[in-house]
């Protein structure tokens, strides 16, 4: 019993870990306990955009002025001298950081500093800094000197991402051109690992690591690996010693890394979706929790002539509070169309309720029966008064998910995706296709450029034998006259020769969609959400590929495809090549790793598949997180060369 | 986990400093330097606004301590029953509360001369944002203690409504019989610690007790030696309707009060509300009275427009050119302009409220 509560206690999710981090972080390093009367301190919070980013998905500005923070700055931003308060300082270990924090021991801009490192700082640096604050006479103003540990991004409760501001230098193009040298290749590799392991010193866990041969995912096993293995053998610096774990070991079961490159699967990253949140981020411009929506303010008939109205940018932020959002962020779109008109339902009918007690409050004083009822209704009253800030946010809710459901479904509409959604599902799957894909390029009411050459490229990554070279021209032809950029193919071309050489094709499982007709019901009730043409479709749970594998290893299933997955334990103390597990039993938390960029789809897929699994969980994170647009630019790009 | 690595900091100062005086760099280092360190702290303006805004906070946090030290003494009900150590008596308790308020006044007229004058100095942005955060947190802070306050009050409040009406169940002349057993109700009542359950069953129990009071009650002389069965029966009766009238104004009187209450808190929160609304009223205010100008200059415009083409009746090309902008029908009438400003207010209405 004991041992099942330790488990699932120690499953806390990585962003609860990162946000008591943080919080402990701004509460001058100390852990934060909340006291009713307690006396206001204030601060000054100054990071850097790597600093920004970290902190943006988790915590709101309110939540900011919750912790006594009085203002937020950039690093690099026109800062004036604030006299006593203390700042705290969240930033990156960079060169030119550390001279603009010298710069600001310099001016004496605050009272007192602390300083978080997000990654560790290096000796000579901090000797640098110490330098600086010797020659201003600052070194009592130094309170406090951190290492964080907190170089990832974590986007939701078992996701999270490496990077935003530089994913330039890790992204699926910076360690696929064929022009990349190995100095460059190292500092790559450096990067990964570096964040890679400060997740897992905030995870608390030394993991058992699997990988597959002869990719960067290997390279980026092995630095991981001799990392780890460096940092428990130096026991004085240890950080994943007992108490420095606190309530969070892993007591009974380690967890398993999967490292995977994205090189396995490029089909994923370019399939068009069906899922709330995949769809968000790869129609809208979705990232950090953030949606950029550019609506026009109003249908209303503008008198003739007036100069057009201008359009509105409106951003909405979908965070863990949002329980409409937690609830269907996996879920088909239809579904969540008709969820939204609930929610409106649900939401007019208590507002009536209010609005009623209204009109009887207005009674008072006629005659004795109403003011008998008044006593019941007075009750009603109060409980109506305090409900209503929580219905006023039920109202900004359903307000934000209309406008981006609403935006949504009009590219659906627009690109005729759901068609693209089904056909290929079926190309993955290799079932029959009723329509030629000619036909679908050909035709120029359905989609974008990009869209058809989306679907071209699936069709080529799945198919068993490559097109015929006439019916390849052929196809060119068309993508040509469709406005397609063929770049990405010739990249395509290259890494499927090459994958032939390495392995055979991943297979995507066999399976159905099933179109079930028009969604005759939402129209009928008058719904905003006229999903009239667009089919409902409804996903069949099939495993991708980054799925299977981590299904063959978590479960220990022999498999050709993961068998001669290398396994790497940094807590043992002999050598690191041995392709032989020495688990044998089942995993409970798997972490899996994409290097060269992960999506949405991957990790809805992922979190279906865990689902059903009781009391087990699954992290998904990846180097960069890129929707089908970034991809196909990077791919062309690369198919430039 | 986060690091600590203050210690490797101080050791990396020492590191330097040591190196820098063997290299002979004349830095700020050393004995000096900490002699130096403390001249330059000392003429630093220490800042009148956060030594001012410290001094409130810590006021606050007496009144807190005050508060949180008596509260136990103030709550207890029953001091008149109870030890010697926690009695506090009524008038102490009003002293606690009048003072608590002067205390809290006070508080809140200084965080807003703060606020004035704050804004009345000349600084850069950050620094006044970071002040009128700064001032958000104490008057939050002031607000938590006031709760503090107020809760402790509205038990107090309560206790004492509870005791009063309890306690108005006075005597009567021509209800004498039921002197005793009115008081003995009282004193049961009273020792049951019942605020909250109606007494009104206590009555019924009571009434065919007191049917039989007996004429050796009549304590005071009347001076009669029996009286006539009618008349007894007839002051029965009137006892009985006496009563129920006493008990149904009883009922009344406590649904009131109840109600009362409830009122008095859902107006406390109409108030908060009906203030948060002020302010963006007034910015609203602002902005339909500069949309009005803005129609009306607007208008003025046109019309000279409208004027000048008459005169110079140009081409339409001719027109785009020199203005540079798509070609406004000349006809822009007072409805066009009314309903333009309809829109806007609607429209500031919309987003504000």
């Amino acid at each position: 019993m004991v041992g099942v509560k330790m488990a699932a206690a120690a499953a806390a999710s990585i962003r609860e870990r990162q946000t008591v981090a943080l919080k402990r972080m701004l509460n001058f390093n100390v852990p934060h306990v909340k006291n009713s009367t307690g006396e206001p301190v204030w601060k000054v919070l100054i990071y850097d955009r790597f600093g920004q980013d970290i902190i943006s998905p988790l915590l709101s500005v309110k939540e900011l002025r919750d912790m006594g923070i009085t203002l937020h700055l950039l690093l690099h931003s026109d800062r004036d001298p604030i006299p006593d308060v203390p700042a705290v300082y969240f930033v990156m270990p960079t060169e030119e950081n550390i001279d603009r924090m010298c710069q600001d021991l310099r001016n004496q801009l605050y009272e007192s500093y602390y300083l978080n490192f997000i990654s560790a700082i290096s000796r000579g640096k901090l000797e640098d800094i110490a330098n600086a604050a010797l020659a201003a006479s600052a070194v009592t103003q130094v309170a406090k000197v951190f290492d964080q540990y907190l170089n990832f991004i974590t986007l939701e409760d078992d996701m999270f991402v490496l990077c935003n501001q530089n994913k330039e230098l890790v992204s699926y193009r910076a360690i696929n051109r064929p022009d990349i040298t190995d100095t460059e290749m190292e500092t790559v590799m450096d990067t990964i690992v570096d964040s890679l392991f400060c997740f897992f010193v905030t995870l608390g866990a030394v993991p058992i690591i699997r990988c597959s041969r002869g990719t960067a995912a290997e390279m980026v096993a092995v630095k991981l690996d001799k990392k780890l293995r460096e940092n428990l053998r130096d026991a004085r610096n240890s950080l994943f010693t007992g108490d420095t774990l606190g309530a969070g070991q892993f007591s009974f079961q380690r967890p398993l890394l999967v490292l995977v490159d994205r090189n396995i699967d490029l089909a994923t990253p370019l399939h068009h979706t069906w899922t709330y949140q995949a769809l968000v981020h790869d129609v809208l411009d979705f990232h950090l929790n953030r949606v950029n929506l550019e609506e026009s303010s109003g249908v209303e008939n503008s008198p003739a002539g007036a100069r057009p109205k201008r359009k509105n940018k409106k951003s909405y932020d979908l965070t863990p509070v949002d329980k409409f959002w937690q609830k269907h962020k996996g879920s088909p779109f239809p579904e969540v169309a008709e969820s939204v008109q609930q929610e409106l339902e649900s939401y007019r009918a208590q507002e009536d309720e209010v609005k009623r007690l209204k009109s009887i409050m207005g009674l008072e004083g006629e005659d004795e029966g109403a003011i008998s009822m008044l006593s019941d209704n007075t009750a009603k009253l109060t409980s109506a008064v305090s409900s209503l800030p929580e219905l006023l946010e039920k109202k900004r809710l359903i307000d934000l998910h209309t406008n981006v459901a609403t935006a949504v479904l009009e590219h659906i509409k627009a690109r005729k995706l759901d068609v693209y959604f089904e056909y290929e599902e079926k190309i993955m799957s290799k079932t029959t296709l009723d329509k030629s894909l000619l036909d679908i390029i050909s035709d120029p009411d359905a989609g974008t450029p990009e869209d058809k050459m989306r679907l071209f490229l699936i069709y080529y990554i799945s198919a068993q034998q490559a097109p015929s070279e006439a019916d390849l021209e052929q196809y060119k032809k068309a993508l040509t006259d469709a406005g397609c950029n063929l770049n990405p193919l010739q990249y395509i071309k290259q890494w499927k020769a090459f994958a032939k050489m390495a392995s055979a094709p991943t297979s995507y499982g066999s399976t159905t969609t099933k179109p079930m007709g028009l969604l005759s019901r939402v129209m009928n009730t008058g719904s905003q959400f006229v999903m009239e043409g667009v089919k409902n479709l409804v996903l069949k749970q099939q495993n991708l590929p980054v799925t299977r594998i981590l299904d063959n290893l978590m479960e220990m299933k022999s498999n050709p495809e993961t068998d001669d997955y290398r396994y790497f334990d940094p807590k043992m103390l002999r050598g690191n090549d041995s392709s032989v597990p020495r688990n044998k039993n089942p995993f409970q938390e798997a972490i899996v790793f994409v290097v060269g960029g992960g999506n949405y789809i991957e990790y809805q897929n992922l979190v279906d598949y865990i689902k059903g699994k009781q009391g087990k969980h699954i992290l998904y994170g990846c180097s960069e997180l890129f929707n089908a647009t970034q991809f196909i630019k990077q791919l062309s790009q690369l198919g430039q060369k | 986990m986060a690091v600590d690595i203050t210690l490797l900091f101080r050791a990396s100062v020492k590191t330097v400093k040591t190196r820098n005086k063997a290299l002979g760099v004349a830095v700020g280092g050393g004995v000096e330097g900490s002699r130096d360190e403390l001249f330059r702290r000392s003429p630093r303006p220490k800042g009148d606004f956060s030594s001012r805004a410290r001094e409130v906070i810590s006021h606050i946090g007496k009144l807190r301590d005050f508060l949180l030290e008596h509260r136990k003494d103030y709550i207890n009900a029953y001091s008149h029953v109870v030890s010697e150590y926690g009695r506090m008596t009524d008038t102490e308790r009003d002293q606690i509360d009048q003072d608590a308020q002067t205390f809290m006044r006070t508080c809140s007229e200084a965080i807003q001369q703060l606020r004035a004058q704050a804004h009345k100095e000349i600084h850069s942005q950050q620094v006044k944002e970071h002040r009128s955060a700064v001032l958000d947190f104490i008057e939050d802070y002031l607000k938590r203690v006031c709760k503090l306050y107020s809760e402790q009050r509205a038990i107090r409040v309560k206790r004492v409504v509870d005791k009063k009406r309890l306690s108005k169940l006075e005597p009567e002349p021509n209800t004498k019989p039921r002197e005793s057993m009115s008081s003995e109700k009282v004193s049961q009542t009273l020792s049951k610690d019942s605020e909250e359950k109606p007494v009104t069953e206590e009555y019924p129990e009571k009434i065919p007790a007191e049917t039989q009071p007996g004429l050796g009650t009549w304590g005071d002389g009347k001076g009669e030696d029996e009286l006539s069965p009618e008349e007894i029966q007839m002051f029965e009766q009137e006892n009985q309707r006496l009563i129920g009238e006493m008990n149904s104004l009883f009922d009344e009187v406590r649904q009131i009060e109840g109600k009362v209450v409830e009122i008095s808190r859902l107006q406390e929160i109409f108030t908060e509300k009906v203030l948060q609304q002020e302010a963006e009223i007034d910015n609203i205010h602002q902005l339909v009275v500069g949309a009005t100008e803005n129609i009306k200059e607007g208008n003025e415009d046109i019309r000279e427009r409208n004027d000048e083409t008459k005169r110079f009746p140009k081409s339409w090309q001719q027109l785009q050119c020199d203005t540079k902008t798509p070609v406004v029908c000349t006809g822009i009438t007072n409805t066009t302009v009314a309903y333009c400003l309809q829109q806007n207010v609607k429209e500031c209405f919309h987003c504000k409220l």
